[in-house]
């Protein structure tokens, strides 16, 4: 019986078959890029990663600009490539670190193969090629736009390009570091790559990382009628020598700087010196072979975690409550904590009363930020046009003016609890119930400040390091009573901030001053015992600290340093070391450098200090005890539970202290090694 | 009439041109005047309909001053502001157009007030130097550059000074200096009597200093260091006859009387005033320091715009049917002591007040009434800012010696008068 197709079809029957089978060609499978050639043959190529805002380079998107560029090889009659980003704030994030990390050395291996290729590929087209650079465009991502002919980047300030493949334990290896040398001259790129510095738009016009700079809306014609004068120009290679001492100076600047303890910064120095300068082929191979040396390093493994971690604890709201929005706030106190403060909140465009009971500390409140503005000016960090609106910003008051549309009042009073607790309950009255009150204390209890208003649950700490402008961490102290709409909008307000919050428990000297304080004061004990302030200091820099544990002491103030030692000694009385020479000290008025003595006489410039004899073996055992106790400390506070993490005790130190990111912290979860013991077996001679 | 309340009120130091505040513009100091207007008062910006200045020099890189204190003091964007010019008065100016569009119903909540800076007043190039400098910028080769360059005479170098032009009438060619020196021809008003009245007023402002320091709100200077400008420095703490007489008459080198210690001075200085509908100060549950019942502004001859006020006295107690007595405060802007007594003469004396155009005399003005806190001879006259400052200290006498009325008026270069009367509430 013969059916009729339709009855076929009705009965679900497979005998019929209206079609060949559908194979989609290979553009059809694109799904991260958008490609156009418009009326004048000029190819569009857009990246839009649906439903994010940021683009990425992985395996996929790699593969699929891949397909793009094949599919317009294929077209003869196209002009030109353009290349675009359809995001608001980034053109190109760089390569995906998540994907990056874990991963094995042959996926590695195939992922910087795979990139090498794809913009080999985009750099072998034979038509003009432009990449438009609007908001981030990084890593990777300006590495593709070096395979360009032409940069055209937006004036906005969301524009940045760079290569900061290095701070991160890498060097650019999908072909940047052979790149940008060609582009810029090898001495620039180095500088470039070696610090890996973001640069603003007009930054990378002047040294020539981009062609031109332009307003947003005026890219695509730009960049149309740039078509016509795309030129190859090749620079002229720098001749061997100059090469070598080129390469020679820059490896000194990173060793004096870091004391060769960062591999990425002296493997790109050496990549970049020699990658342009061979045949491409060999190039690659270079940049691959330096990139997967390092990759599979745990330093770097380290650094790319915290990077990632910093990036969600800067951005990621606090699990619970709501966060409200906070515009003005009130800092009470003009001294150094809170001009400090007040500065940074100001240039941040919040608006923010100055209160304090003297027109004297609020004149030099106001002295030591214009310092500090105009100082951003001569660095060419600001204009002096950002300047004055943070000026208009900070309003300073002496007459105890009305809080009322304040959301948010931070006390940077002087460290005395009597004080404070006065301040405190005088806030309570001249504020609303929901208006947060927070202290920028470093050690006294928040829970004992909270006690003396009405409403506690409004009562937070936030700690801010100084000085406030360059330290990245902000500690947020949590009481019993602390709500979690309070902790939220705190959390959401720092990193509003562009500063890193860490969530902790009240307890005494928090995260940072805790596991700080017996690391200092065993110090002092060690200097007491004969060991030279120099070499405890050297030690600790040679470990990778930025600044030596007597250096910190003559820079924060023996005596506030002190202070915060005796909160400390309070609560764990059997534990802190004493040091005799420091009360000495104090009582003898050196109090570091603002008292012009202190460890170390000051003013005086830091001169490398020369041993004849450099007593490898006593800086080693120093180094080994201070560490210890820092370690020591890491895991009593993680055993506590006073973080709501490891990670974030670690973030805390990393961002706090500059304890450096490439070492473990502590073997959490592992057996403590008793303070006891831990001294023990690191016991020092006591040599006079 | 409705009337307009007065909310809360601050203002800068009043500083001797080139002393203590000259590195600030008339923005810095009219922004620093709503700023801690703002702080002080505690209220929401966003309350504020519009921004109401006055300011008789603005400067050429502020050409609506209003709109520029208003948005960098941190006022919302969406909300409008203007500058308003009545020479002298213009800060009374600012108040009273606040009531006018209060009663058109085009706003509720106002910052008014009143800025100058007189150490900022430019100084311009003649015409005829300008147009030599148009023909430089023009010039293209060579031989046109060297030819437009060496037009230039040295004459052409002389700077015009703004303050002295802005100080002149440009109708009569009259000298505000000249034009008190003609009222004390006049009104046979004599040096003593003049040195007198200004040494008054120095004692008076001594006397009450406390008073003003509490108008004042500190300005932070940012020099060299960071000064703290606390309070205001024209009051002179060592004036006396035989020192006043000793200086030497401005105007009139040889015959005249007016000389710079018994005129105002000139001085930095700015002030603001938050003011409201009855309605809004209802709402927003706020306690005012007083209200803005009436004024009246009157004109005169521009040669003898010293006599200003005795017209807009007369003109806004007819409005208000008030009698000279009911006033307990009467503030006369000191522009010239010459010219103040010349007022209270014209107020008194039958003959005197037909010639400043009165039927009939209103009567003389107690001692005690008459600006009991001093006056511009001692505190400066800001140009732009004085009329806002005297509402702010009348206001604060009535508050203080719970009297009921004030009056306020000033004369006003180009031959007007201005008066206003507040109340306590």
């Amino acid at each position: 019986m013969k059916t009729h197709p339709l009855e076929a079809l009705a009965a679900g029957k497979e005998t019929f078959v209206p079609h060949p089978p559908y194979i989609p060609s290979p553009l059809e499978t694109v799904k991260h890029f958008r490609l156009g050639v418009d009326a004048e043959y000029i190819a569009w190529l857009t990246f839009d990663t649906p439903n994010s805002a940021a683009n990425v380079w992985n395996d996929t998107t790699l593969r699929e600009f891949g397909i793009c560029l094949e599919e317009i090889a294929l077209k003869p009659d196209v002009r030109a490539l353009i290349i675009r980003s359809a995001k608001d704030k980034i053109t190109v994030a760089g390569a995906d670190l998540k994907a990056l990390r874990h991963s094995s050395v042959k996926k590695l291996e195939r992922l910087i193969d795979l990139g090498q290729s794809t913009f080999n590929k985009l750099a072998g087209l034979p038509m003009p090629k432009l990449a438009l650079i609007h908001g981030a465009c990084v890593g990777g991502g300006f590495e593709m736009a070096l395979a360009c002919d032409v940069r055209i980047a937006s004036d906005s300030d969301y524009t940045c390009v760079g290569l900061p493949e290095t701070q991160l334990g890498l060097v650019p290896a999908w072909g940047g570091s052979t790149r940008l040398p060609r582009l810029i001259g090898l001495a620039k790129a180095l500088e470039i790559i070696v610090s890996g510095k973001q640069l603003k738009a007009k930054d990378a016009k002047r040294l020539g990382l981009v062609d031109a700079v332009v307003p947003r809306e005026y890219l695509e014609n730009v960049a149309r009628a740039r078509i016509g004068s795309v030129q190859h120009t090749h620079r002229r290679r720098e001749p061997l020598l100059l090469r070598k001492f080129i390469a020679c100076r820059a490896r000194k600047a990173v060793l004096a700087k870091t004391r060769g303890l960062y591999l990425a910064p002296l493997r790109a120095i050496e990549v970049v010196t020699r990658a342009p300068f061979v045949d491409p082929s060999k190039a690659m191979e270079l940049e691959k072979h330096a990139i997967l040396d390092l990759a599979l390093t745990p330093e770097t493994e380290r650094l790319i975690d915290v990077f990632l971690r910093n990036e969600v604890a800067s951005k990621k709201p606090w699990p619970r409550g709501v966060a409200l929005p906070v515009h003005d706030v009130a800092v009470i106190g003009a001294g150094i904590m809170g001009a400090g403060i007040a500065h940074w909140l100001a240039s941040r465009g919040h608006r923010v009363l100055m209160q304090d009971i003297s027109t004297e500390s609020l004149a030099r409140g106001l002295s030591s930020i214009r310092d500090l503005l105009n100082e951003g000016v001569k660095r060419r960090a600001s204009t002096h046009l950002q300047m004055r609106d943070t000026l208009d910003h900070i309003l300073p008051d002496h007459s105890r003016a009305p809080l009322t549309h304040q959301q948010i009042v931070i006390e940077a009073a002087t460290e005395d609890m009597a004080l404070k607790k006065k301040i405190f309950a005088d806030l309570a009255t001249r504020t609303g119930a929901n208006t947060i009150l927070a202290t920028n204390t470093s050690a006294l209890s928040v829970t004992e400040l909270a006690a003396a208003v009405p409403h506690p649950e409004r009562v937070i700490g936030l700690h801010f390091f100084n000085p406030v402008h360059r330290m990245p961490l902000v500690e947020i102290i949590t009481t019993m009573h602390t709500t979690d709409d309070v902790i939220a909008t705190a959390v959401s307000f720092v990193q509003h901030l562009g500063k890193t919050p860490v969530v902790v428990k009240d307890s005494p000297g928090f995260i940072v001053n805790r596991i700080l304080m017996p690391y200092l004061l065993e110090a002092a004990l060690l200097h007491d015992s004969g060991v030279p302030v120099e070499l405890i200091d050297e030690a600790m820099l040679e470990f990778g600290m930025p600044m030596g544990p007597m250096r910190l002491f003559d820079e924060i103030g023996l005596d506030v340093a002190a202070h915060v030692g005796r909160t400390m000694t309070d609560a764990f009385p059997d534990r802190l070391p004493k040091s005799e020479t420091l009360d000495r000290m104090i009582s003898d008025g050196k109090l570091g450098k603002k008292s012009g003595e202190g460890f170390y006489k000051h003013p005086q410039k830091a001169t490398k200090h020369h041993w004849t004899e450099p007593d490898h073996h006593l800086m080693e055992r120093v180094q080994e005890r201070l560490v210890g106790l820092i370690r020591d400390e890491a895991h009593r506070c993680a055993d506590e539970g006073i973080a709501r993490s490891e990670a974030d005790i670690e973030l805390a130190m990393i961002l706090g202290t500059g304890f450096p990111a490439f070492r473990a912290l502590a073997a959490f979860g592992a057996p403590l090694l008793s303070g006891s013991r831990a001294r023990e077996v690191t016991t020092l001679p006591r040599t006079a | 009439m409705k009337p307009l309340y007065i909310i809360a009120a601050a203002r800068t130091p009043f500083a001797r041109a080139g002393s203590s505040l000259a590195s600030l513009d008339a923005v810095d100091l009219g922004k620093a005047a709503v700023s801690a207007l703002l702080t002080r008062s505690g209220i929401d910006p966003h309350l504020v309909d519009e921004t109401i200045f006055g300011c008789v020099g603005q400067p050429a890189n502020a050409q609506n001053i209003a709109r520029v204190i208003a948005l960098r003091a941190g006022l919302p964007e969406s909300k409008p502001a203007m500058t308003v010019h009545r020479n002298c008065a213009s800060g009374l100016e600012a108040l009273t157009t606040a009531h006018a569009k209060m009663c058109a119903d085009q706003g509720d909540v106002f910052i008014v007030g009143g800025t100058e800076s007189m150490s900022n007043m430019p100084l311009y190039f003649s015409r005829r130097a300008a147009e030599k400098f148009g023909a430089l910028s023009k010039a293209r080769s060579f031989t046109e550059k060297l030819g437009a360059a060496t037009a230039f005479r040295p004459a052409d170098f002389a700077p015009i000074i703004g303050l002295k032009l802005g100080l002149t009438d440009p109708v009569v060619e009259m000298n505000m200096g000249d034009t008190a020196e003609l009222l004390a021809r006049e009104f046979k008003i004599s040096r003593d009597d003049q040195d007198a009245f200004a040494l008054r007023s120095h004692l008076r402002a001594m006397a009450a200093a406390p008073a003003l320091q509490r108008e004042t709100t500190p300005l932070y200077v940012m020099g060299r260091e960071v000064q703290s400008v606390l309070a205001d420095n024209g009051i002179r703490t060592d004036s006396a006859m035989d020192k006043l007489a000793r200086l030497q008459p401005m105007f009139d080198r040889e015959h005249g009387t007016v000389t710079a210690g018994n005129s105002s001075q000139i001085t930095d200085g700015a002030v603001a005033l938050l003011v409201a509908s009855e309605e809004a100060m209802i709402r927003h549950d706020w306690q005012p320091i007083g209200r803005l019942v009436d004024y009246a502004y009157t004109g005169c001859d521009p040669r003898r715009m010293g006599l200003g006020p005795v017209r807009a006295i007369d003109a806004v107690l007819h409005r208000t049917g008030l009698k000279l007595d009911d006033l307990d405060v009467i503030e006369i802007n000191e522009a010239f002591a010459a010219q103040v007594l010349a007022v209270r003469q014209c107020l008194k004396d039958p003959a005197s007040a037909r010639r400043a155009g009165l039927d009939a005399p209103i009567g003389d003005i107690p001692e005690e009434k008459l600006n009991p806190r001093g006056g511009s001879i001692a505190l400066g006259h800001p140009v732009g800012a004085t009329g806002a400052r005297l509402v702010l200290t009348a206001l604060d006498q009535i508050r203080e010696s719970k009297a009921r009325r004030a009056l306020v008026t000033l004369c006003i270069g180009g031959g007007q008068g201005g008066a206003a009367i507040l109340e306590r509430v």
